[in-house]
């Protein structure tokens, strides 16, 4: 699992060398209207934009279709769901099963906006240190608890992880195999409970430590963010890109996805 | 359990985006600047915890917790498990950026009536009432989400009907092992540590 999002935020190109702030805000914008979208011809534009955005970005490709692989095999099942369960009457029948275009098509919209998200997201957070954008948040107007947590909880992650793989190593040493029964799960449970009173206790002495170190509630850092004048001229290229793609939508040049391809 | 991108209609989008705002601002009240590490440690055990899947048949599901995170952290499960689902969207990309407010609603909706069911312990005086409210609110926190994300796909259209019917079924094995999990859990830390669990402790952690 890749949780580390930022390991390639070293790299250089113009998606990295762009200012957080602009990026996440330009970027975010682009996300909803993707959300947004009905019509699949707009969706393909969508994700053309995105896997342009990606090439530009420089993640390496198997990071970024890794990344990918959650969402596709969240979405498969969509593509066996929607054209067998799709109101009305099925075009033909499969295996004795209805199957409607309508609902294949309503599945291929859904799987193409969210690659597009997906894809997106990663270029938006993948290029730069996690840190970073979230200070970028922050710059953003997003609450400063909000910031403050989600650092924390990110920083945590890692130690945690750990924490839990050296504690089921331990479990497998002990001769315990998981299975379908009610010890397996009782045992996760004094699992998950001994995690638990670990990690407070653990940031117990922690807090201590912070607040000895004159903690009141900010982290300051030696971040500062500068923007010119090609920042500005990306956003605008981004926002005006999220305009297209809603003006082609809603202005009725093409079908919804339940109706056509097209 | 979430939603994915895509999937749902801006009204849904736009609902899940300001309960979640209203919910997380009216649990966020009162927030001592002492629980802000605190929250975000618990936060990244559970999303640390619902990495461990455990084996249901020939398949296999993961912990979702968040009944747990009621247990735990009382009304401030809220904008724990919205911080875990903002993270997950970030760095996994699955429930991604567009339905952070949906999935919020969804699973941190779970948590605050886990949570509810939880403190009904107090009228009741039975043996191991740690262990038989910790199931029960493990398993109402699980099939509360299920409801609410049916309701969201019911909401977005008549297409959906059959798939929200597919993601109410799956709930129901979840629910039995998240029961059986969180009960044990709330067993194990009354035992062991009773102020981690919120209702058991004076003045820490707890809202009011």
């Amino acid at each position: 699992m890749p949780l580390d999002i930022d390991r390639y935020a070293h790299l250089s190109s113009p998606i990295q060398r762009w200012d957080p702030r602009f990026k996440i805000g330009a970027l975010g914008l682009l996300v909803l209207a993707i959300a947004l979208i009905k019509t699949l011809p707009v969706a393909v534009i969508a994700l053309v934009i995105a896997v342009i955005l990606a090439f530009m970005s420089g993640l390496p490709f198997g990071f970024v279709t890794h990344g990918l692989s959650f969402v596709t095999i969240f979405l498969v099942p969509f593509f066996i769901i929607m054209p067998m369960t799709y109101p009305g009457e099925a075009a033909m029948h499969f295996l004795g099963l209805p199957f409607a275009w309508e609902g294949f098509r309503l599945a291929t919209l859904i799987f193409v906006k969210a690659v597009a998200i997906v894809l997106c997201s990663f270029v938006c957070f993948g290029t730069s240190r996690f840190d970073i954008s979230m200070i970028a948040l922050q710059h953003l107007k997003c609450p400063k608890v909000i910031v403050q947590m989600l650092l924390f909880t990110y920083r945590y992650t890692f130690t945690f992880l750990e924490e839990m793989r050296r504690m089921q190593t331990s479990m497998r040493a002990r001769g315990f195999v998981p299975k379908t029964d009610g010890y397996t799960l009782r045992t996760y449970g004094n699992f998950v409970g001994t995690l638990l009173v670990r990690s407070f206790e653990r940031t117990e002495r922690v807090f201590k430590a912070m607040l000895s170190k004159g903690y009141q509630g900010e982290f300051h850092t030696l971040v500062t963010f500068s923007s010119d004048a090609t920042d500005v001229v990306k956003a605008l290229v981004t926002v005006m890109l999220m305009i297209a793609l809603m003006v082609l939508d809603f202005g009725g040049y093409f079908h919804q996805a339940i109706h056509a391809w097209y | 359990m979430h939603i994915s991108d895509g999937i749902l209609s801006a009204p849904v989008l736009v609902t899940g985006f300001v309960g979640t705002g209203i919910l997380a601002a009216a649990t966020l009240r009162k927030m001592d600047m002492e629980e802000v590490p605190k929250i975000a440690v618990i936060t990244s055990v559970f999303f640390v915890a619902s990495l461990i899947h455990v084996p249901v048949g020939p398949t296999s599901v993961h912990l979702i917790l968040n009944g747990l995170v009621g247990v735990v952290l009382g009304w401030r499960a809220f904008p724990a498990i919205f911080l875990g689902i903002i993270l997950q969207a970030i760095l996994f990309g699955h429930g991604g950026v567009s339905v952070i407010g949906v999935n919020t609603l969804m699973m941190g909706g779970g948590g605050l009536i886990a949570y509810g069911v939880w403190q009904l312990r107090h009228h009741f005086n039975i043996k191991n009432k740690e262990v038989v409210f910790g199931a029960l609110a493990g398993a109402t926190g699980t099939i509360s989400s299920g409801i609410i994300l049916a309701l969201a796909l019911l909401t977005t259209g008549e297409e959906f009907f059959a798939t929200a019917g597919y993601a109410l079924a799956v709930h129901i094995p979840i629910m039995i092992t998240e029961a059986i999990v969180v009960g044990a859990c709330a067993g194990f830390l009354k035992r062991v540590k009773p102020e981690v669990l919120a209702g058991e402790r004076p003045q820490q952690l707890e809202s009011e």
